[in-house]
């Protein structure tokens, strides 16, 4: 009987609430009445004893109030259950969302960062393009001013014939190494978009669960029932044959209704 | 729900779930062996197109949220005068349809608002109107069997008189939104030659107040809802323990009116056919029994709530037939669906596994 006095104050409590002398006075609240928990659990059991007392005698009292305590208790046990399924489901959803925030902030830094060095590379060609062409020519009008000092030749002609060997040549190796740079700078962006693909279908599969999740919050529990088996009547009713009567008519009305006294139904 | 098809749902072995529902014209109210009871004005609402249904963000509305909303809605009430709105023959037309599938919507939601368990046996049991033709019973339970492992129907007034252990030698008058029923019982199940019904109930009383503040109230604006609000707040038959002061808008700004006379004379519209009727029953009793019947008539339903209805009656049954005695029921919402929860409670195992 202690520990379901015990359970009585525990629940007792869970329902109470903290409040603070300071918010009361602010409330204007000057006095307060105060009523101890074992006063209250004395109240409640006198309460049931006195409505069972009123209501039923001897060992049948007895039996009721073990039933209603035995009752009590599961009700209780069955509230907590639900109450750690509520919170296990919460934190199923809150870690589901976290799990996506963290996916959602990647995809965009591997976005940001696929862009910034596409940037980098178009603007890193060209410059190179434009350092070398630099370098060619010049090195060209060095070669240029060496023969034009030589006598029996055109400048004119010498250079071209010059600039067509250079170029021809340079043409061939920019291709070359065009091609190098190319196959590297494919099998970066090839990486990169591997992981953004993967990146969204994590996020996918993440959202899926969150929804199952937030669909599974949705369906309410519900509340038991206080009874385990079909009761039918109480053999101890003062009007237990009338009404047996009455429940066979009333079944009867409803089996015709339901179809269900055809033979074979 | 058959053997077969138990397999699919989850396994019902935590317990049973009775439930007791009292589906009336205005309002459906369940009382469950879980201790949740629970009342919705019986009004349905879908959205009236796409933009509404966004906004709303739900397919269907109940109740008063549903009569809140109506502006974005197509409102259905589903019953009137205590039946379907619904003939059951095969020339039905779209509006009736849109009703039946209301009324459905409607005992699903009853069902859902009594909390189950999924894996508890819910046995349900829903009184209906005693003049329910076999289409509209049938379509109650179509409806309920849907959420419920097994429903039966019985007699609203049988429930009620079965929820107070007054099973002998009672008159139960349930005053209804759409109907007035009057019931003899005397130990077995009430026949037609037993009941008495009429159609001046709670609409009847909302539309004769209605009439009279527009014939006294000049400029007073208001709508059937708002006096059906004024009738549950104030309704009264007999002496007036205060004026009734209740303020309507004329052009846009509220104003106050004594509506006192006008709650009173609509009110007392009840009493006059409900007298008739009991001595009608009282008439064609068992003279032996006739003063224990007058004796004993229970006053239940929404409209028991008018304050002095049952004085007004006792008062004119002891002139019209000599004496009487008027008991209003404790609660007259729950009425029904406590009797309904009895009778589901007091039902064999074996009636109804043949249902399931």
């Amino acid at each position: 009987m202690a520990s379901f006095k015990d359970t009585l104050k525990d629940a007792v409590r869970q329902l109470s609430f903290k409040t603070s002398l300071d918010s009361l006075k602010k409330k204007g609240v000057q006095q307060v009445s105060v009523l101890g928990l074992d006063r209250i659990i004395s109240l409640i059991e006198a309460a049931v004893h006195r409505s069972l007392k009123s209501r039923l005698v001897g060992i049948e009292r007895e039996a009721v109030a073990d039933a209603t305590k035995a009752e009590f208790l599961r009700l209780l046990r069955s509230n907590e259950d639900l109450q750690r399924q509520k919170s296990e489901v919460e934190e199923a959803r809150e870690r589901a969302e976290d799990e996506i925030d963290t996916l959602r902030r990647e995809l965009t830094q591997n976005n940001q960062a696929l862009q910034l060095k596409l940037e980098q590379d178009a603007l890193a060609l060209a410059t190179r393009y434009e350092g070398e062409n630099a370098e060619i020519a010049k090195k060209v009008a060095a070669v240029v001013a060496g023969l034009a000092q030589t006598p029996g030749a055109t400048a004119t002609t010498v250079e071209q014939r010059l600039m067509e060997l250079v170029m021809d040549v340079v043409s061939g190796e920019r291709q070359s190494a065009e091609e190098a740079r190319r196959a590297l700078h494919d099998r970066e962006v090839d990486n990169l978009q591997r992981r953004i693909k993967k990146l969204n279908d994590n996020l996918a599969a993440t959202e899926q669960r969150l929804q199952q999740v937030a669909a599974l919050k949705d369906v309410e529990g519900g509340i038991s029932s206080v009874y385990r088996e079909v009761q039918g009547l109480a053999t101890g009713d003062a009007q237990v044959g009338k009404k047996k009567e009455l429940m066979g008519e009333i079944f009867k009305a409803n089996l015709k209704l339901q179809k269900k006294d055809k033979p074979g139904a | 729900m058959s053997d077969s098809k138990q397999g699919d749902g989850p396994k019902k072995d935590h317990g049973v779930l009775y439930i007791g529902m009292d589906l009336g014209t205005s309002r459906t109210s369940v009382s469950a062996s879980n201790g949740v009871r629970e009342t919705v004005y019986s009004m349905v609402g879908y959205p009236k197109d796409v933009v509404s249904q966004k906004l709303l963000k739900k397919d269907v509305l109940f109740g008063k949220e549903a009569l809140e909303k109506r502006l974005s809605l197509k409102l259905y009430k589903p019953l009137e005068k205590g039946v379907l709105k619904y003939s059951g023959d095969g020339s039905m037309d779209a509006e009736a349809k849109a009703n039946l599938k209301a009324a459905q919507d409607l005992i699903g939601e009853a069902i859902r608002l009594a909390k189950p368990r999924k894996d508890e046996l819910v046995y349900c049991v829903i009184g209906a109107p005693a003049e329910a033709s076999v289409k509209n019973r049938e379509a109650i339970i179509e409806a309920a069997r849907a959420h419920v492992d097994s429903v039966m129907l019985c007699s609203e007034p049988f429930s009620v008189a079965y929820g107070l252990d007054w099973l002998e030698d009672v008159l139960v008058i349930d005053i209804g939104a759409g109907t007035t029923d009057l019931c003899r019982m005397h130990g077995t199940m009430p026949e037609e030659a037993d009941q008495v019904m009429f159609d001046i109930a709670g609409d009847a009383v909302d539309a004769e107040l209605s009439r009279r503040i527009e014939q006294t109230c000049p400029g007073a604006q208001f709508t059937i809802h708002m006096v059906k609000d004024i009738k549950e707040r104030w309704g009264f038959v007999g002496e007036a323990s205060e004026r009734c002061m209740v303020d309507l808008p004329v052009d846009g700004k509220p104003t106050p009116f004594d509506l006192t006379e006008q709650i009173r004379s609509a009110c007392s519209i009840l009493v006059e056919p409900i007298v008739k009727g009991i001595h009608k029953l009282v008439a064609s009793f068992d003279p032996e029994f006739q003063t224990r019947l007058k004796n004993r008539v229970l006053l239940a339903g929404g409209g028991s709530m008018v304050k002095g209805l049952d004085s007004a009656v006792e008062k004119a049954m002891k002139e019209r037939l000599g004496s009487g005695k008027v008991i209003r029921i404790e609660e007259p919402i729950y009425g029904g669906a406590n009797g309904a929860l009895k009778i589901a409670h007091d039902m064999p195992a074996d009636f109804w596994e043949q249902l399931r």
